[in-house]
């Protein structure tokens, strides 16, 4: 058990498994003498170690993500709640999708003033007639038909979107978990 | 012309299941509300004053939950069964939650009673 309780501090896991070891000898003291067979029986109520040492790292993640507010802890409670669930598997999609498109917009705006004449937002023409977006940092030539749209305006922009991004991804998954997520099991 | 959709035999007990879990939190911090209690004291009190079976390997994972939103304490106490037992209760800011909690629960239920008075009389 303890040592499937990493990611728990060393004093949390030892805690953990000192609990869990008073529960099962009184469990097993309530039918009279302890013995091999009650110790058994009271294991096996408890679930699998495997089971429950991932509820003690879920809820502990979730519980220092809402008290912490960190946007690194939401991330990591989303990896585990994706690994759960496809409620969480879609919250992590949007939330990498989200960070990732911030992290190229600010790219982007970082990137202007050593690539001026190619990196930023583009505007190009598609053989189907039709015109898509393209964010470009500028490490290659500039794209061919295509027209610059924001020019020097990316800097500013592009951060400030960048942050407002980050912001409502951490929000939303932040929101999600507390709204949508529940580790707990019932009988 | 309206397609009739099977009844879902199981359905009123997953309902049920998800039920007990939305109401698992209220009823552990209900339970600590008289006083100190262990975690097999805590599963026992669920199970005899509110029908509440909980799986055992859950309740651990949520008391330590608790703790870290600082809505309950714990401490060690060495007992007369020789090994120590972990004991649990509410802080001021657990006390806060738990009557908020029972409040809202309270009015729910009420105003979900009047809905179902006919229902009731239909059973009759």
């Amino acid at each position: 058990m303890a040592k499937r309780l990493r990611g728990l501090s060393d004093q949390d896991s030892s805690d953990v498994v000192k609990e869990i070891r008073s529960h099962i000898l009184d469990k097993a003291a309530m039918e009279g003498e302890v013995t091999p067979g009650s110790v058994a029986s009271a294991l096996a109520d408890l679930g699998s170690p495997e089971e429950l040492a991932s509820q003690y790292l879920t809820d502990d993640l979730l519980s220092r993500a809402q008290v912490s507010g960190s946007p690194w802890l939401v991330l990591q409670s989303l990896f585990r709640w994706a690994s759960l669930s496809f409620v969480g598997l879609s919250m992590l999609t949007f939330s990498v999708i989200g960070y990732f498109l911030a992290g190229s917009f600010a790219l982007c705006a970082l990137l202007k003033p050593i690539h001026a004449q190619t990196a930023g937002l583009w505007l190009l023409p598609d053989p189907e007639d039709t015109y898509s977006f393209s964010l470009w940092l500028g490490f290659s030539s500039p794209p061919a038909h295509g027209r610059e749209l924001l020019g020097w305006w990316i800097v500013p922009l592009g951060l400030v979107f960048a942050m407002g991004l980050v912001l409502f991804t951490f929000h939303l998954g932040l929101w999600s978990i507390r709204k949508f997520w529940r580790p707990l099991r019932v009988a | 012309m309206t397609k009739k959709l099977p009844v879902e035999l199981d359905g009123a007990e997953k309902w049920e299941v998800q039920l007990r879990k939305g109401s698992l939190e209220l009823a552990v911090l209900a339970s600590l509300w008289d006083g100190k209690l262990y975690g097999l004291e805590i599963l026992r009190r669920l199970e005899n004053d509110s029908d509440l079976t909980v799986a055992e390997g859950t309740v651990y994972p949520l008391l330590s939950r608790l703790k870290a939103l600082g809505l309950i304490e714990s401490e060690w106490v060495e007992s007369d069964s020789g090994h120590p037992r972990k004991y649990y209760w509410l802080t001021s800011p657990g006390r806060q939650r738990a009557l908020e909690m029972a409040r809202i629960w309270r009015r729910f239920s009420a105003s979900l009673s009047d809905l179902l008075g006919p229902l009731e009389k239909e059973k009759r």
